[in-house]
C-alpha cells in the first residue's frame, strides 16, 4: 500500500475502471422498467454449436438485480481503490483484474447457457485467486490464494460435473428452457447426484459450512478487494446459484434440510466466530459468512415470505456490508490499524466517515427506520413461514441477528465514539473519492428503508417471481406491518444484542480460549496439502523408480492382473478334461525341464542360468520330437543353441549378478508362478474350442495335386510362400551385409 | 496393382525421400547437411500433409483391405505431418547449439513418421504391427540420440526393452485373434466378433492387443517408461515423443476396437474406461511433486492420453470425434510449450528444473503470458481451447451412459490443474531472489510458442472448424 496519498490520483489506470462500470450501470439501470413491466430480456449468439455451447444472455428480475449491485458497488468500489492503490507499482495490474472479475461476475449473472455461466463462474474464481495473491511478496497472501482457488476450483469442478448431468436429463443447457420444465429433474433418477453437485459448488463458493475456512483467509487481499469481491459479489455467486436453480431443484425434503442445516449452522457459527474477531476486517468477514448463511437457510424454502426475505436481505447486506468495509479500509489508511482495542474517538477526526459507518451499522444491526429492519422483519416472517421447523430457524435467526447486533457496535460504535484512543499515527479523514463509496451505500440503506416500494416494485418482486418462477408471490416491503410475531422478535433481538455488546470483552476472551482449544478444518489445511504431497511421492516411489526390473515387474503384474481379470469377469475357466496319457519319457521330460529351470532361477552365474534356460529349450525341442514333428524340433534346437551362444558370448563381458533383495524375489516369483499357471489355463481352454481349420483344409488338400510335396511346412515356405520366403532371405543377407560393414569397422581414409 | 499403389502414394514418396536423404547425406559432408535435411523432411512434411487433406473425401481401400484411406486416416495424418514438421523445425536450432545435430535424425523421424502413416491406415493386423514397429524402431533410436549422454542412453535402452515387451503382448494378440477369427484383416474380425458370440480366445486376442496398444500412447498401468524416456531424451526428441507418435498410436487403438472389434463394443469398453481413468489420476497425482518440467510434461501426456482413452471408451462416432479433436488440440498445446522448453537454458546449458521459471513474467512478459495461456489451457480451464476438448470428451462420455467416468474425469482435472497453476505462479508471483532461466529464444521457437498460444485464445471462435472435420473423420471410423 502506499503510505502518502500522492496529489496525482487521477491517473488512466485508476479512473478508466470507474469509466466501463458507471456505464454498464447507466445501462443496466434502464433495464428496469422493462423488467418491471414483467417482461424478460434474452439475447444468444451461437459460439461451438456442435458441442451445444451458445452464448445466450437473459436479463430478468434476478439477474438484472444482481447485474445492479455488481456494476453500481463496482463502480464506487473502482473509485475507492483508484485512490486506495494511487502510486502503487502494480495498480495497472489491480485495475484490470477487477475489471475483468467484474465483466466475469457480470457474464455469471447474465448467462442463460449453463456452460457459459460455468466459464465465467471459472473465470471469477481465476480473478479472485490473482486478487487474494495480489500481494505476493507475503507468504500469507499467497497461502490463502491458493487455499481460496482449490476450495472454489473443486466446487467450479463441481458444477461442471453437475451441468453435464442436467444436460443429460433434460437435453438442454438452456436456463430458460429448464425452467419451462419443472419437474424434469426432481423427478429423475439423477436427482441427489446433481443435487449434491450443485450444492458442494454453491456451497464452496459461497463459504458454506464445511467449506468456510478460505473466506476468513482471503481477507489478505486489499481491502477494495474484500469489500467487492468478498462480501458484496463474488460470495454471493454460489447464493445466485442456488437462487437460479430454484424452480428446477427445490421443492423436495433433501433440498429444503441441506439448505436449512447448512445455512443454520453456519449463520450462528459465523457470527459466534464474528464477535471473537478483534480485527476489524474479520470480524467483517464472519458477518459475511452468517449473512450467506441466512440467505441459503431461506432459500431451502418455497415460501413467498422466505424469498422475498433472502432478496431483500441480499440487497441490504450488499449495501451496508460494502460500505463497513470501505469505512474500515479508510480507518486502517487513516490511522495504520484495524485492531479494536487500539481504536476509539474517532469521530473527532473523522466525522463523515464516522457518519457512514453509524449509518451502515444501523441497517446491519436492524434498527428501524433502514432497510435491515425491513430486511430483519422480513427474514422473521420466513423463517415462521418455515413448516416443519419454524422454531429451530426463527431461534437461529435470532441470535445470529442479535450477535449481528453486538458486532455492529463493536464495528462500527466503538471505533468512532468515546475517548481518543492510541492509534499508531494520528487519526485523519479519508480524501472524498473514497469516502463517496460508503456515504452513498450507507445512505441507500436509508433511503430504501424509508421508501421501500422504491425497489419492492423494481426488483425484489420481478426477482421473486425469476426464483419461484410464478409471478405474485412476493411480499410487500413495509417499515410498520403492525405489532405481530415478528416484531417482537425483532425487541427481543435489540435487548439480547445490547446484552451480547455489553458482555462481549469476556465473551470474546471466552471464545478465544475455546477456539484455541479445538482443532480447526484451517489449521488442517496445511497438513492436507502436505498429505498430498506425500501421496505423490509415495506413488512415485512405488511405481516409478526408474529401475526396468521393476517396470517389467509391474507390466507383468498387469498382463496377470488382465488375464485372470477376464477370466473370471467372463465366467470363462473352463478347464478342459485334456490330461493325456502320461507314459515314463513324458515324466523324464518333464524332470528335465523343470532341473534346467530351477538351475535358471537358484543360480548366481549368468553363464550357468543361461545354461539352464538352453536345457529347458532343448526339453521342449523333445517334446516335439515325441510328437512327430522332427523338422519343428531341429528348428527349436538351432535356435536354441545359437541363442545360448549369443547370450554366453554377452554375458562374459558383463558383471556378476547382483544379489537382489529376497522381498522382491519372492514376488517375483509369485508372479511368474501366477502368470504362469494363468497362461496355460488360457491355452488349454483355447485349445478345447475349435480353431478355425480352413486353412489347414485348404493346404492339406491342395499342396499335393498344386504343389507335388507331402510336407505341408515345406510346401508353404517354398511354394505357396515362396516369394515370403525370398524376401525373408534377402533381407538376412542385408543384414548380413551391415553387420559385416559394422564389424570390419570405419575405413581408413575416414579415420584420418 | 497400380491403383493400390497411387492409393500409397504419399507413404512411398516419403519412404523414398527418407532413403534418398539418407544416401545423399553419407555420400556427401554427413552432419553438414543436416540443417538442410532438416528443413527439407519438414518442407516434405508440409507438402504431404497438403496433399493428403486435399486428396478429396473418400474411402479407398489398397491391398485387399490392408490399407485404408478414408478421412479419419488423413484427419490423423495431416495432424501427425504438421505436428511432426513443427518440432523438427524448433528442434534445429536447439541441436546445432549443442552439437546434437546428426544427419540420422530427420532420417530416423521421417521412417517413424512413414510408420505412423502405415498404423493410421492399418485395415490388417499385419499392417498395423508394420507400422507400429517402423515407427517403433526409429523412435528407440533417436531416443538415445545423445550416445555420450548415460541417460539418453538408458532412456533409449528402457524405451527399447519395455517396447519389445509390449510389441511380444500385441503379437500374443495378433496370433490369438488370428487363430480365432481365421483372418488377420479387420473387416473379417469384425464378421466374427460379433456381440454375444464372441470366443473366449478373441477375447483374449483384444485383451492383449489392448495391453500392447495401451503401452504405445503411455496409459497407466503401462507407463512407466514415459517419465524415464520423457526426461533421458534430448528435449527435442521428447517433444516428437509428445506430440505425433501420440496421435497416431491413439488413432491406431480407434481403428482397432472400431474396425476390428467394433462389434463388441460392451466387451472392450470398460477396459478402455479402466485404462483412461487411472491414466488421468495417475497423471494428475504423480505430476505434483514433481520438479523437472520434462517429467511433468511426462506425467501431463499420461493424464492427456486418459481424457484421450475417455472418448474412446463412449464406444460412438461422437466420441471418436472428441478423441480427434482432443488430440488436435493437445498435440498444438504442446507444440508451444516445448517450444519454450526447448529455449531453457542458463549460461548455455540446457536446464529443465522448474524453479527456473521463477518470476519469468518480470524478466520475459511477453512469454510468460503465452505459457499461462498454454498452461491454463492444457488444464483445461475455460474458456480456452483445452477446456473444449476435455469438455467434448467428458460429454461424449456422458452420453454414451458413462456419467461415472465423466465424474473421475472432472475430477482428475482439478487435481491436474493444481500442478499447471503451480508453474503459472511461478512465473508470475515466484521468488524474486531465485536464479531463473534465460532465455534465448530463436525466432523459429518464439513463433511457435506465440501461435500455438494465440490459437488456445483465438480457437475457442469455432476451433478453426477442425470440428466438422473431426465429424467427418469419425463418421468414416464408425459407421
Amino acid at each position: 500500500m502506499t503510505s502518502s496519498f500522492s496529489r496525482s490520483w487521477l491517473s488512466l489506470a485508476g479512473l478508466l475502471p470507474v469509466a466501463i462500470a458507471t456505464t454498464l450501470f447507466i445501462l443496466f439501470l434502464q433495464a428496469v422498467p422493462v423488467i418491471a413491466a414483467g417482461r424478460t430480456l434474452r439475447q444468444v449468439w451461437q459460439w461451438v454449436p456442435g458441442l451445444g455451447v451458445d452464448l445466450s444472455f437473459v436479463i430478468d428480475g434476478l439477474s438484472l438485480t444482481f447485474a445492479l449491485l455488481i456494476s453500481g458497488i463496482g463502480a464506487l468500489v473502482m473509485l475507492y481503490s483508484a485512490r486506495y492503490l494511487a502510486g502503487h507499482v502494480h495498480q495497472a495490474r489491480f485495475s484490470l483484474l477487477l475489471t475483468s472479475f467484474m465483466l466475469a461476475m457480470l457474464g455469471l449473472v447474465l448467462s442463460d447457457n449453463l456452460l457459459t455461466l460455468f466459464v465465467f463462474w471459472e473465470l471469477t474464481t481465476i480473478t479472485s485467486y490473482l486478487l487474494i495473491g495480489f500481494d505476493h511478496s507475503a507468504k500469507k497472501a499467497r497461502r490463502s490464494a491458493l487455499q481460496a482457488l482449490l476450495v472454489t476450483g473443486v466446487g467450479g469442478l463441481a458444477l461442471l460435473a453437475a451441468i453435464i448431468l442436467i444436460g443429460t436429463t433434460a437435453g438442454t443447457f438452456e436456463l430458460s428452457e429448464l425452467r419451462a420444465m419443472p419437474a424434469i429433474l426432481t423427478g429423475s433418477t439423477l436427482y441427489l447426484p446433481i443435487l449434491v453437485l450443485v450444492l458442494l459448488a454453491a456451497f464452496t463458493k459461497s463459504a458454506q459450512m464445511p467449506f468456510h475456512f478460505w473466506l476468513p483467509n482471503a481477507m489478505a487481499a486489499p481491502t477494495p478487494v474484500s469489500a467487492y469481491l468478498h462480501s458484496a459479489t463474488m460470495v454471493k455467486a454460489g447464493i445466485y446459484l442456488l437462487a437460479r436453480m430454484h424452480p428446477s431443484l427445490s421443492g423436495t425434503d433433501v433440498w429444503l434440510w441441506t439448505l436449512t442445516i447448512a445455512g443454520a449452522v453456519t449463520t450462528v457459527f459465523a457470527s459466534i466466530m464474528a464477535v471473537r474477531q478483534t480485527d476489524l476486517k474479520l470480524a467483517l468477514a464472519y458477518t459475511t459468512l452468517m449473512a450467506l448463511g441466512a440467505l441459503t437457510l431461506l432459500l431451502g424454502n418455497s415460501t413467498g415470505y422466505a424469498i422475498t426475505a433472502a432478496v431483500t436481505f441480499l440487497i441490504v447486506h450488499s449495501l451496508y456490508k460494502a460500505a463497513l468495509f470501505l469505512v474500515i479500509g479508510i480507518v486502517d489508511h487513516g490511522t495504520g490499524t484495524r485492531e479494536v482495542d487500539r481504536l476509539s474517538g474517532l469521530v473527532r477526526a473523522m466525522p463523515v466517515t464516522a457518519a457512514a459507518a453509524a449509518v451502515a451499522a444501523l441497517s446491519m444491526a436492524g434498527f428501524p427506520p433502514f432497510l435491515g429492519f425491513i430486511g430483519k422483519e422480513l427474514k422473521y416472517a420466513g423463517a415462521l413461514a418455515v413448516a416443519s421447523e419454524p422454531v429451530l430457524v426463527a431461534g437461529a435467526v435470532l441470535l445470529s441477528s442479535a450477535l449481528m447486533f453486538a458486532v455492529a457496535g463493536i464495528v462500527a460504535l466503538r471505533p468512532f465514539w468515546g475517548k481518543a484512543g492510541d492509534p499508531p499515527k494520528p487519526p485523519k479523514e479519508g480524501p472524498w473519492a473514497m469516502l463517496l463509496g460508503p456515504v452513498v451505500l450507507a445512505g441507500l440503506g436509508a433511503f430504501f428503508g424509508i421508501m421501500p416500494s422504491v425497489i419492492a416494485t423494481t426488483l425484489v418482486n420481478p426477482t421473486v417471481t425469476a426464483i419461484l418462477a410464478e409471478p405474485g408471490e412476493a411480499k410487500p416491503l413495509l417499515l410498520w406491518a403492525g405489532i405481530n410475531l415478528p416484531l417482537l422478535l425483532s425487541i427481543a433481538t435489540f435487548v439480547l444484542g445490547a446484552f451480547l455488546y455489553a458482555l462481549h470483552r469476556p465473551l470474546r476472551r471466552g471464545l478465544i480460549w475455546i477456539t484455541q482449544r479445538t482443532p480447526s478444518l484451517d489449521g488442517g489445511w496445511d497438513g492436507f496439502l502436505a498429505g498430498v504431497m506425500a501421496v505423490c511421492r509415495w506413488q512415485t516411489q512405488l511405481l516409478q523408480t526408474g529401475i526396468l526390473r521393476r517396470y517389467l515387474f509391474l507390466t507383468f503384474a498387469t498382463a496377470f492382473v488382465a488375464m485372470a481379470g477376464t477370466l473370471v469377469a467372463k465366467d470363462a475357466i473352463d478347464l478342459p478334461n485334456l490330461v493325456p496319457d502320461v507314459l515314463p519319457k513324458h515324466g523324464m521330460l518333464f524332470v528335465l525341464i523343470f532341473l534346467g529351470l530351477a538351475l535358471t532361477v537358484i543360480t548366481q552365474s549368468r553363464i550357468a542360468a543361461i545354461a539352464g534356460l538352453g536345457v529347458v529349450g532343448i526339453g521342449i525341442a523333445m517334446l516335439f520330437i515325441l510328437f512327430s514333428a522332427p523338422d519343428v524340433a531341429i528348428t527349436q534346437l538351432l535356435v536354441e543353441t545359437l541363442i545360448v551362444v549369443l547370450f554366453a558370448a554377452a554375458a562374459l563381458r558383463l558383471p556378476h549378478l547382483p544379489r537382489g533383495g529376497s522381498g522382491w524375489r519372492f514376488w517375483d516369483a509369485m508372479l511368474a508362478l501366477g502368470l504362469g499357471v494363468t497362461t496355460t489355463a488360457i491355452l488349454l481352454m483355447v485349445t478345447a474350442s475349435p480353431v478355425d481349420r480352413e486353412l489347414t483344409g485348404f493346404f492339406e488338400g491342395a499342396s499335393w495335386p498344386e504343389a507335388f510335396g507331402r510336407n505341408i511346412v515345406n510346401v508353404i515356405l517354398v511354394d505357396f510362400r515362396a516369394l515370403d520366403t525370398f524376401g525373408e532371405i534377402a533381407v538376412v543377407l542385408v543384414a548380413a551385409i551391415g553387420a559385416y560393414a559394422l564389424l570390419k569397422g570405419t575405413p581408413e581414409r575416414q579415420k584420418k | 496393382m497400380g491403383a493400390d499403389l497411387t492409393i500409397l502414394l504419399p507413404e512411398i514418396f516419403l519412404s523414398l525421400c527418407a532413403m534418398a536423404a539418407l544416401i545423399f547425406a553419407v555420400y556427401t559432408t554427413k552432419d553438414e547437411v543436416a540443417p538442410l535435411l532438416v528443413w527439407g523432411t519438414a518442407a516434405v512434411f508440409v507438402a504431404l500433409a497438403l496433399w493428403v487433406a486435399l486428396s478429396g473425401n473418400v474411402t479407398r481401400t489398397a491391398f485387399g483391405g490392408m490399407f485404408v484411406d478414408d478421412a479419419f486416416a488423413r484427419f490423423a495424418k495431416v495432424t501427425i505431418l504438421l505436428s511432426a514438421a513443427a518440432i523438427l523445425v524448433m528442434s534445429k536450432d536447439y541441436m546445432v547449439k549443442r552439437d546434437l545435430l546428426r544427419f540420422e535424425y530427420p532420417v530416423l523421424i521421417a521412417l517413424a513418421v512413414v510408420g505412423m502413416m502405415i498404423m493410421v491406415s492399418a485395415g490388417d493386423l499385419m499392417m498395423l504391427y508394420m507400422g507400429l514397429e517402423l515407427q517403433s524402431l526409429a523412435l528407440y533410436v533417436v531416443a538415445s540420440l545423445r550416445r555420450d549422454s548415460v541417460k539418453s542412453t538408458e532412456a533409449g535402452l528402457k524405451y527399447f526393452v519395455l517396447g519389445a515387451l509390449s510389441s511380444g503382448l500385441l503379437l500374443y494378440g495378433a496370433s490369438l485373434t488370428y487363430g480365432f477369427a481365421g483372418t488377420t484383416s479387420f473387416a473379417g474380425i469384425i464378421s466374427v466378433a460379433t456381440d454375444g458370440n464372441i470366443s473366449v480366445g478373441l477375447l483374449f486376442g483384444l485383451v492383449f492387443l489392448t495391453a500392447g496398444l495401451a503401452f504405445k500412447v503411455s496409459a497407466a498401468p503401462f507407463h512407466m517408461w514415459t517419465p524415464d524416456v520423457y526426461e533421458g531424451s534430448p528435449t527435442p526428441v521428447t517433444a516428437f515423443f509428445a506430440t505425433a507418435p501420440k496421435v497416431a498410436a491413439m488413432a491406431l487403438f480407434a481403428r482397432v476396437v472400431h474396425d476390428a472389434f467394433g462389434g463388441v463394443v460392451g466387451d472392450w469398453q470398460q477396459i478402455l474406461a479402466f485404462l483412461a481413468v487411472i491414466s488421468m489420476f495417475l497423471g494428475a497425482i504423480a505430476a505434483i511433486g514433481q520438479r523437472d518440467i520434462k517429467r511433468l510434461m511426462a506425467y501431463s501426456s499420461i493424464a492427456h492420453m486418459g481424457f484421450a482413452l475417455v472418448g474412446l471408451s463412449a464406444g460412438t462416432a461422437q466420441g471418436v470425434e472428441a478423441m480427434l479433436i482432443y488430440m488436435a488440440i493437445y498435440v498444438t498445446m504442446n507444440v508451444g510449450t516445448f517450444a519454450f522448453i526447448l529455449t531453457m537454458e542458463q549460461d548455455g546449458r540446457h536446464i529443465t528444473d522448474i524453479g527456473g521459471l521463477n518470476m519469468l513474467s518480470a524478466r520475459e512478459p511477453a512469454k510468460a503470458l503465452a505459457m499461462l495461456v498454454l498452461f491454463f489451457s492444457l488444464a483445461g480451464v475455460p474458456p480456452l481451447l483445452g477446456f473444449f476438448g476435455k469438455y467434448g470428451v467428458l460429454l461424449a462420455a456422458v452420453d454414451a451412459g458413462l456419467g461415472w467416468l465423466a465424474v473421475a474425469g472432472a475430477i482428475a482435472s482439478v487435481i491436474g490443474a493444481f500442478y499447471y497453476l503451480r508453474i503459472v505462479f511461478f512465473m508470475y508471483f515466484g521468488d524474486p531472489e531465485a536464479r531463473g532461466t534465460d532465455v534465448a529464444v530463436a525466432p523459429v521457437q518464439g513463433a511457435f510458442l506465440i501461435a500455438s498460444a494465440a490459437v488456445m485464445v483465438l480457437g475457442i471462435i469455432n476451433l478453426f472448424g477442425v470440428e466438422a472435420l473431426a465429424a467427418s473423420a469419425a463418421i468414416a471410423l464408425v459407421n
